[in-house]
């Protein structure tokens, strides 16, 4: 079909056709009963008003009959509002921001891997690495990393943990005014450090949260855990009326510090930078007033039935003993297969009917009529206005530029993000969405699509709409230098 | 007797990136100084509710805020095409370490002797990959019963101990006030002012004459096995001693406390060692600073070793010994330091030498550097400083430094260092333990 294969070329008359096409579908209903409702129209007119007033007349109406179809409508209207599900406000946000002693340049990195690692190979391979990262100056690392040599303990997991989530907590509270008793709801994520009690329960002991609290600590479920726990609160919202649900989402870097000689274990120490999120979500409708977004889907695929995308990303211990994530060079082929099976349950939840027709005449065509035909990338353009893409890695962002077909500027908040921050694991999305308020981008009525991926292999998608337009300047991680950004990040740095 | 012990060792890195890949170049002073290192001290006594996870905290997170100001130090040593090093802009930052001593900071500064207090101060010198290698280094040791000890080693290539201790200060003041009162600089010594009309003047070789000694002579003989003697000299005593020093008031101004104590301890080493004829050779070492037009900020070496003329001096005369320091005091102008170092620019090519110190006992004027008025937080007190300048080679060291804030303006701290049987015998020379009778603040 020829509007399909001239998507990379479009000359005016096709440009001109496609939006035909797009307003004729999407306003389906408007373009059938317009000319029925023009029709009507001019009928009465034809009759005249006092044909009309007869007409009326003619129908007999019995108070009777009208009261009973009026309680009906009003019976069916309780019952339709009564069942649809709650709407969830998401009231504010806070990313943590790492003082600036914990600044790691890669002067630092190299400096410290000289000093402390024996192995060249090693050395070399880190800092090529480091070099393509697409990550900057700025990033941070816990204070145990950069001891020489480094000796992680519990303890410093510990403080790294308290470190950043009562940081980022005491900034959310202060952002939204949320007394510590007010929350119902504690859902905290973090992958790799889980000690017991759990983060969830220090943040009830730091706090003195209510006793009665409902509390969830989720470990081991990857960079992708965050919009999960956002999945958990707003079911337990669903179940929970007129409820504050405070979501908190990071990753310790401490205990997750490689120091083997197995390279696909190697990669995660030069991406992975300290970082934390916590989130206020509500089902109060007397937040609506304040909240920021409101949480229109939220879509999770587990690729894990998949041998070869549960063991894409895994802990092992190396042929030393030395306990790593190990990341297989299957990576980017499952992370877009994980992509597609996500957006094809999206989908028909935020595509225009226009999109989606045209997505389900390929999917037909291909299945049926020509298995080489090319797969029909719906554009999401026409969906949202803002992508939050899991800064994973350079290649990570490649890899869903590529398939979503997105241009630079919807992909400038991940790529900023792994620049000035690294890749924070969960909480990347909420630098990303804090990187486009910051801009001055966010506008009442925009749609967000946030995209986690992460070992399991997961990929899990949350859609918010913004309330009302964000002012500028935000007080947030990217105060101080927003100013600076966006910056070229080159292909390989010169280090 | 309180031990050390170490805890971490990191790195101090600058809050804000810094311009990379800067080359900034080394003055031909800075270069001479190759082979020599500073160590420095400061201790402080803490208030009961002080925390020290805290204190190290705001001290951490302070000199991250400091170092966006030296780029120098953050940066590392490169070499030039003709071999000469250089520092490279490179945001690697300054190492950072942390210890844990026994006992209260008062109890440990009754007890000290130099190898213990060195011990608070780390020092490692010039790794085989000098792009890797810190040329700063700093050590934060918290007593457990109370007080902190700051350590700052560094490079002599770098900084001489006025621009030391004018770090040390930054610091203290960002910690204390969020802001540095006197930034550095960092520049090339300036150039000659007017051109010389050799006509006219007659040429001040005094400090060329002496530096070439220097640095064509023999390698100094290893001082074995020195020991560093600390003592307080109050108001009272280095007034009287400057008494002493000029006896007739009517013979000009009086002498600077350092003038006195320079001339003391000449005299009193000289006996010490059993010299014979006449006094041993003295070079008095002093900052140019001033007489060169840079004020405190300028940051590297700007120090000059000045040969101080013993010829017809009693041996145990006080007063000629001080008139003689004097003399050389004086003899330091902008004439004779400009020709010092565009004589050094001219023989360029020479490596420096492993040692400036020479054949004479060297007496540094630290007497105007302040040590004491910052203290990086409300709840510390400054109790004391103390300043090395290593290694000591030839006949020994004398620091004059100033005394603790309290002491009165012409309070003086010397240490000295010497080797182990003079430093003994020191302490039991007359003028040293009867007539003046310093307070010793640290035994050999």
């Amino acid at each position: 079909m020829s509007f399909m294969t001239t998507r990379n070329s479009p000359s005016n008359s096709t440009k001109y056709l496609k939006q035909c096409y797009k307003y004729a579908v999407n306003h389906t209903i408007a373009v059938f009963l317009l000319p029925i409702a023009i029709s009507i129209i001019i009928q009465a007119l034809r009759l005249g008003p006092e044909e009309l007033l007869k007409l009326w007349r003619s129908l007999h109406f019995d108070p009777a009959h009208v009261l009973s179809i009026s309680f009906l409508v009003i019976l069916v209207a309780n019952i339709y509002y009564m069942s649809r599900p709650r709407k969830v406000y998401l009231i504010d946000y806070a990313c943590y921001l790492p003082p600036a002693c914990y600044r790691t340049p890669y002067s630092t990195t190299l400096e410290h891997a000289k000093l402390v690692l024996k192995n060249e190979k090693v050395i070399d391979f880190q800092m090529r690495i480091l070099e393509r990262s697409g990550l900057g100056e700025e990033t941070c690392l816990p204070p145990a990393v950069h001891y020489i040599p480094p000796n992680p303990t519990l303890d410093d997991g510990y403080a790294e943990a308290q470190t950043t989530i009562f940081a980022t907590m005491d900034s959310l509270l202060k952002k939204t005014g949320l007394r510590p008793k007010d929350i119902d709801i504690l859902v905290v994520n973090c992958s790799i450090f889980c000690p017991t009690p759990s983060l969830s329960a220090m943040i009830v002991n730091k706090y003195k949260l209510r006793s009665n609290i409902k509390s969830f600590n989720l470990g081991g479920m990857g960079c992708s855990a965050s919009l999960i726990s956002i999945d958990l609160a707003r079911d337990l919202l669903q179940a929970n009326p007129n409820s504050n649900a405070v979501v908190v989402s990071l990753e310790v870097i401490t205990p997750n510090l490689y120091m083997g000689n197995e390279r696909s274990m190697l990669v995660p120490n030069c991406l992975f930078r300290m970082g934390g999120a916590a989130i206020l979500l509500s089902n109060r409708s007397q937040e609506r007033k304040r909240a920021k977004y409101s949480l229109l889907h939220v879509v999770r695929t587990h690729k894990g039935a998949d041998d070869r995308a549960f063991n894409c990303v895994r802990q092992v211990q190396d042929p030393e003993g030395i306990v790593g994530v190990s990341l297989s060079k299957d990576l980017m082929a499952v992370a877009g297969d994980a992509l597609k099976t996500n957006i094809t349950t999206i989908g028909p939840l935020v595509l225009p009917p226009s999109e989606q027709l045209l997505f389900a005449l390929s999917f037909i065509g291909r299945k049926f009529i020509n298995p080489k035909w090319k797969a029909y990338v719906p554009d999401f353009k026409e969906a949202f206005e803002h992508f939050c893409i899991h800064a994973g890695g350079r290649a990570v962002i490649d890899e869903m530029q590529k398939s979503l077909n997105l241009t630079a500027e919807q992909v400038e908040a991940s790529r900023m993000t792994l620049h000035r921050f690294g890749n924070t694991s969960s909480s990347c999305l909420w630098y990303e969405l804090s990187y486009i308020e910051s801009k001055g981008r966010m506008k009442e009525g925009d749609r967000v699509w946030q995209i986690g991926v992460g070992s399991g292999f997961k990929c899990n998608s949350a859609v918010w709409k913004c309330m009302k337009t964000i002012k500028t300047p935000i007080d947030d991680a990217w105060a101080t230098c927003i100013h600076r950004y966006p910056v070229h990040i080159p292909d390989v740095l010169n280090l | 007797m309180g031990e050390v012990a170490y805890i971490s060792k990191s790195t101090a890195v600058s809050s804000k990136t810094v311009q990379l890949g800067k080359l900034y170049s080394l003055s031909v002073l800075d270069r001479l100084m190759e082979n020599h290192h500073i160590r420095m001290v400061y201790y402080f006594r803490s208030s009961a509710g002080m925390v020290a996870g805290d204190l190290i905290r705001k001290l951490k997170e302070s000199i991250t805020e400091m170092l966006v100001c030296y780029p120098v130090v953050t940066g590392r040593l490169v070499r030039n095409d003709e071999g000469k090093w250089m520092v490279k802009s490179n945001d690697a930052g300054v190492r950072i370490s942390e210890a844990r001593a026994k006992g209260s900071v008062e109890s440990w500064l009754q007890k000290v002797d130099r190898e213990k207090e060195l011990l608070l101060v780390y020092w490692e010198s010039m790794l085989h990959k000098p792009y890797f290698w810190s040329t700063f280094y700093v050590q934060l040791t918290i007593f457990e019963e109370g007080g902190l000890a700051v350590g700052l080693s560094c490079s002599h290539l770098l900084s001489d101990p006025i621009s030391a201790s004018t770090f040390i200060r930054a610091w203290a003041e960002i910690a204390l006030n969020g802001n540095i009162l006197l930034p550095p600089f960092f520049h090339p010594l300036p150039p000659r002012r007017l051109p010389i009309n050799r006509a006219q003047e007659k040429p001040n070789t005094h400090f060329i004459n002496g530096y070439k000694s220097i640095i064509e002579g023999l390698n100094p003989v290893q001082a074995h096995n020195v020991k560093t003697l600390t003592l307080l000299f109050t108001d009272q005593i280095a007034q009287s001693c400057m008494g002493l020093a000029q006896p007739n008031t009517n013979m000009g101004p009086s002498p600077s406390p350092f003038q006195a104590l320079a001339g003391l301890f000449w005299v009193c080493i000289s006996r010490v060692r059993g010299e014979r004829n006449g006094l041993m050779g003295l070079s008095i070492c002093e900052d140019a600073r001033k007489l060169i037009g840079l004020d405190k900020g300028f940051f590297g070496n700007c120090m000059v070793y000045n040969k101080v003329d013993g010829a017809g001096v009693e041996p145990n005369s006080i007063s000629q010994a001080a008139t003689a320091v004097g003399e050389a005091m004086v003899r330091m102008n902008y004439e004779g330091i400009m020709g010092l170092i565009e004589w050094l620019e001219s023989s360029n090519g020479q490596s420096p030498p492993p040692s400036m110190d020479g054949d004479d006992l060297i007496c540094i004027n630290l007497e105007d550097s302040d040590l004491y008025s910052a203290p990086f937080d409300e709840c510390l007190e400054p109790l004391h400083v103390s300043c090395y300048v290593e290694p000591v080679v030839g006949r020994g060291k004398v620091l004059v430094l100033p005394s603790p804030l309290g002491e009165g303006p012409m309070g003086r701290v010397v240490m000295v260092t010497l080797p182990e049987d003079e430093v003994v015998k020191l302490c039991e020379d007359d003028l040293i333990k009867r007539i003046f009778s310093p307070i010793i603040l640290m035994r050999a």
